[in-house]
C-alpha cells in the first residue's frame, strides 16, 4: 500500500500498457524528463514485457514458416540465391577481383558480397515491416491496453534471428567447405555488431511506424528508400575497385551508416585474410578500407553513433506521439 | 483498499478529426499555429467515484460515448481534459477476440492474450486448467481458434479476462454473444468478483442487465453525463427520456421500426401503458421498499387501456434477486383475472412475504391478452430490499419446525441408513 499511497498525488501522462495503479493519468503530453528516461528504460520495460517479446516473436517465426516445405531454410535461401546470381556475374562475368588473394580464393568478392547482403537483409526487412506495424497491429493498439512499443520491437529481433540463422550457415560453410577460411578471433565481434544493428533497427522501424500511424504515405516512400539505399552502400561494389570515378562521392560513403555496419561486418566474418588482401607490406590499398582489426571498432563505432541517435529520435518521436494512436490507427 | 477504486475528474475526449493529410502536415509544420482540424467531442466532462466492491452501469443511445468512457479507462486511448485515477490492477474486455491469433489453438491463445494483458506466463500455466475449465471448450482448446463459433471466442476471452485476477474489471458490451448458460456463468462470475471488493463496470444497451447487475450507472448523451447514481433511478431516466425522445422524433421519422411505431402508438394514448407501479404496507398509504421478512406488503399497479375490445392485457410481477434469480412471479393470466375497463389500479397483495434478505428487482410487465407479447416492462423506482433478522439460509424461509423425539432405529429394510453406521 505504502508505494501507492506514496504516489496518489502523483500524476502522468499517458502512455499505452495499462496505467499504473494509483496513478493519476491525465491529457498533459509527456514532458521531456519522461521522455529522457523511457529512452533509459527501455531495458527496464523489456524485462518486463519478456514473455510478451518471447512468444510474440516464436510466434511470428513460427507463422511465417511453418506449413512451408522449406521451413526454415526459407531465411537461408533468398541471401543465397542473391549470392550465387552476384557471384557469377561480377567474379565470372565482370572479372572483378581483390588484389592479393592467395590462389583459389577469387570467390573472396562473393562472401564480401554475401556478408553485405545479410547485414542489408535484416535491416530493409525489419525498417519496411516494421514501418507498418502499428497500422497492422491496430486493433490491438485499439483494444488491448498494449504496450506499443513491443510491436516494432518484435519485428526487429525477428529479423535478427533470421540473420542468425544466415551467420549460422555462412560459418559452417567456412567450416566445412574450402570456399573461405573462417573467422579467427574476430568472429567476438559478431554479438556486439547484432546488438547495436538491432538497435539501429529498432530505432528506425520506430520512427517509421510511428511517422505511418499519421502519414500513410510512409511506407511506400521507405520501399523506394530502401532499394535506393541498397545500391547507394557498397554491397555489390567494392568502392576500392572504383577508381577516380567514385572521388566526388566519397562523402557520401562516408556518412552512410550502412557502409560502416557493412564494413564492421565483413571485417568480423572474413577475418585476416580479408585484411591481408587490402594491405601491401605496411601500406592500405585505397583511402577508405576497413583494413585493421581496430578498424572494426572504427566502423562499429561511428554505427553506433547513428544507432542510438535514431533510436533517441525515434523513442522520442514515438513517446510524444503515442496517446493519439488509438485514435489514428 | 481505502478510498476509491476508481476515480475521473472531468474526464472528456475529443477526436481529431482531419479532412485531408495535407491538412495534417500544414498543422505540424506550423507548430501550433494553424488547426487544420476539428474536433469532435466523444465525452464532456465525466467525474466518477466507484468505491472497491461496487458495479457500475453504463447505458446510453449509439454513439453516447460509453465505449470512450471504457476505452479511456481500460487506457487504450488517452484523454483530452481531466484526469483519472485507478487504484488496482485493471482488466478490460473491450472486444471479444481482440488480440487472438486465428491460427494458433485456443491453449497457444490463451497465453498469448495473458501476457499481452501484463500476466507472466508461469502464471498462466499454473492457470491453464483452471481457465480451460472455465471456458467449457472441451477437446477444442487445441484446435485452431478459426474453427470456434463465436460464443466459443467469448468464452475464451471471457475467461482469460477474468482469469487476471484484476481489481478492477471493464466490459464492454459482450455478454450479447453466449447462450443464456454461459452468460448466467459470467454473471456469477462477476458477483464473486463484487464479493471480493473488486469493482466491475460495463456498459449495455439491456436496462434490465444494468439493473439487475449494478448498483449505480450513468446515462450518457452524446458524451454528456446526463444522470449518475442509483442504477434504477438511472435506467427509469432513461428510459423517459427516450419515450419522450422517439416523440419528438416521430414527426421526422417516417419508416417506423417497430418498436418506435409502438412507443408512438402508445404515447398518442391507443396502446395499452402502465402509468406507475409503487410498493405499499399492506393496507396502508405507506410506500415502502425496505421490508423484513414477515411482512405484508402490496403492490399497487395504475394501468390504462384505452380500446380494451382489441387490446385485452395481462399483467405479470415478477420478482427476482439481483444475481438473475427469478424467486416467483405472479400474472393475471396465470390466475384467470380479467382486466376490464379502460383504467384501472391493479393491488398485488402479499401477506407474510416469505423471501430472506437480498435486494429484488420487481419487473411489472403489461401482456398482452394471451400472456405472449410484452407491451411494456416498468420497474419499480426502487429495488425491493428484504432484511431477515433470523440465520435462515437460502432464497425462501420454509415452513419448519424441530422436535425430539424418542423414535428408535428403523429396522434393516429401512434402506436410508447405511448398515455399517447403524452397527
Amino acid at each position: 500500500m505504502t508505494p501507492q499511497a506514496e504516489s496518489s498525488t502523483a500524476s502522468g501522462g499517458f502512455s499505452s500498457g495499462s496505467p499504473a495503479p494509483g496513478r493519476w493519468v491525465t491529457s498533459r503530453p509527456p514532458r521531456v524528463f519522461e521522455v529522457v528516461q523511457r529512452f533509459f528504460s527501455l531495458p527496464k520495460r523489456m524485462l518486463a514485457h519478456r514473455d510478451l517479446i518471447a512468444i510474440s516473436v516464436k510466434r511470428d517465426l513460427e507463422a511465417r514458416f511453418s506449413g512451408t516445405m522449406l521451413g526454415w531454410l526459407w531465411p537461408l535461401v533468398h541471401p543465397m540465391f542473391l549470392f550465387v546470381v552476384y557471384y557469377f556475374i561480377f567474379t565470372k562475368l565482370l572479372n572483378f577481383k581483390i588484389p592479393h588473394l592467395p590462389e583459389g580464393q577469387e570467390s573472396a568478392l562473393g562472401i564480401f558480397m554475401f556478408c553485405g547482403i545479410m547485414s542489408y537483409a535484416t535491416i530493409s526487412e525489419g525498417v519496411v515491416r516494421g514501418a507498418n506495424t502499428f497500422i497492422e497491429n491496430g486493433n490491438l493498439i485499439k483494444k488491448l491496453a498494449f504496450p506499443a512499443e513491443i510491436l516494432p520491437l518484435n519485428i526487429s529481433l525477428v529479423c535478427s534471428v533470421t540473420h542468425l540463422f544466415a551467420l549460422a550457415v555462412f560459418l559452417l560453410g567456412c567450416l566445412l567447405t574450402p570456399i573461405w577460411e573462417a573467422p579467427g578471433l574476430s568472429a567476438l565481434w559478431i554479438p556486439l555488431i547484432l546488438a547495436v544493428q538491432l538497435v539501429f533497427i529498432y530505432g528506425f522501424a520506430l520512427l517509421l511506424s510511428t511517422l505511418q500511424v499519421f502519414l500513410r504515405d510512409t511506407v511506400q516512400v521507405v520501399g523506394i528508400v530502401m532499394t535506393v539505399w541498397m545500391f547507394v552502400t557498397p554491397i555489390f561494389w567494392v568502392p576500392e575497385l572504383m577508381g577516380e570515378s567514385i572521388q566526388p562521392y566519397i562523402a557520401i560513403i562516408y556518412n552512410n551508416p550502412l557502409y560502416h555496419l557493412v564494413s564492421a561486418w565483413r571485417g568480423a566474418l572474413m577475418g585476416d585474410l580479408f585484411i591481408e588482401a587490402w594491405t601491401e607490406g605496411d601500406q592500405v590499398l585505397g583511402p577508405y578500407a576497413p583494413v585493421s582489426t581496430a578498424a572494426i571498432g572504427g566502423h562499429l563505432a561511428i554505427f553506433a553513433i547513428w544507432a542510438v541517435a535514431l533510436y533517441g529520435v525515434g523513442y522520442a518521436f514515438f513517446t510524444l506521439s503515442e496517446r493519439r494512436f488509438a485514435d489514428e490507427v | 483498499m481505502k478510498g476509491y477504486s476508481l476515480e475521473t475528474e472531468g474526464l472528456g475526449k475529443a477526436f481529431r478529426l482531419y479532412p485531408s493529410p495535407l491538412k495534417r502536415i500544414a498543422e505540424a509544420a506550423s507548430f501550433g499555429h494553424y488547426k487544420g482540424h476539428h474536433e469532435f467531442w466523444a465525452l464532456k466532462d465525466v467525474s466518477l467515484r466507484l468505491k472497491p466492491g461496487s458495479t457500475f452501469g453504463l447505458c446510453g443511445a449509439n454513439g453516447a460515448g460509453k465505449s470512450t468512457l471504457l476505452k479511456l479507462l481500460a487506457g487504450t486511448t488517452a484523454p483530452t481534459v481531466g484526469r483519472y485515477r485507478i487504484n488496482g490492477r485493471v482488466a478490460s474486455l473491450l472486444e471479444l477476440g481482440a488480440g487472438f491469433h486465428m491460427d494458433f489453438t485456443g491453449r497457444a491463445n490463451i497465453i498469448m492474450n495473458g501476457v499481452m494483458m501484463g500476466i507472466s506466463r508461469r502464471e498462466l500455466e499454473k492457470k491453464m486448467d483452471s481457465i480451460i475449465e472455465f471456458a467449457e471448450l472441451g477437446d477444442y482448446i487445441d484446435e485452431p481458434v478459426r474453427t470456434y463459433s463465436s460464443g466459443m471466442g467469448l468464452r475464451l476471452g471471457f475467461s482469460v479476462a477474468v482469469a487476471v485476477d484484476p481489481d478492477v474489471m471493464i466490459i464492454d458490451e459482450v455478454f450479447a454473444v453466449g447462450d443464456m448458460y454461459f452468460q448466467k456463468k459470467c454473471v456469477d462470475r462477476i458477483f464473486e468478483f463484487k464479493q471480493r471488493g473488486k469493482t466491475i463496470l460495463f456498459c449495455s444497451h439491456s436496462l434490465y442487465d444494468i439493473r439487475q447487475l449494478c448498483d449505480e450507472a450513468i446515462w450518457l448523451d452524446r458524451g454528456n453525463d446526463m444522470a449518475q447514481g442509483d442504477s434504477v433511478e438511472v435506467t427509469n431516466k432513461y428510459m423517459a427520456y427516450q419515450r419522450h425522445h422517439i416523440d419528438a422524433a416521430e414527426g421526422i421519422v417516417t419508416d417506423h421500426t417497430d418498436a418506435s411505431d409502438l412507443e408512438s402508438r402508445r404515447s398518442k394514448g391507443e396502446l395499452p401503458e402502465i402509468l406507475d407501479a409503487r410498493v405499499y404496507r399492506s393496507d396502508t398509504n405507506e410506500e415502502c421498499y425496505e421490508l423484513t421478512t414477515g411482512d405484508s406488503f402490496e403492490v399497487r399497479v395504475w394501468w390504462k387501456n384505452p380500446a380494451p375490445e382489441n387490446t385485452p392485457i395481462q399483467i405479470g410481477i415478477g420478482f427476482l434477486r439481483q444475481d438473475m434469480t427469478t424467486c416467483g412471479g405472479a400474472s393475471t393470466n396465470f390466475d384467470r383475472i380479467q382486466l376490464e375497463g379502460r383504467e384501472g389500479c391493479l393491488v398485488l397483495k402479499m401477506p407474510d412475504i416469505q423471501l430472506l434478505s437480498g435486494r429484488f428487482l420487481v419487473p411489472v410487465v403489461l401482456f398482452d391478452g394471451e400472456g405472449v407479447h410484452r407491451y411494456q416492462e416498468y420497474s419499480l423506482r426502487d429495488n425491493l430490499i428484504v432484511r431477515t433478522n433470523t440465520r435462515d439460509i437460502g432464497l425462501f424461509l420454509l415452513n419448519h419446525a424441530w422436535e425430539q423425539t424418542t423414535h428408535s432405529v428403523p429396522a434393516e429394510d429401512g434402506g436410508t441408513i447405511p448398515k455399517e453406521r447403524v452397527g
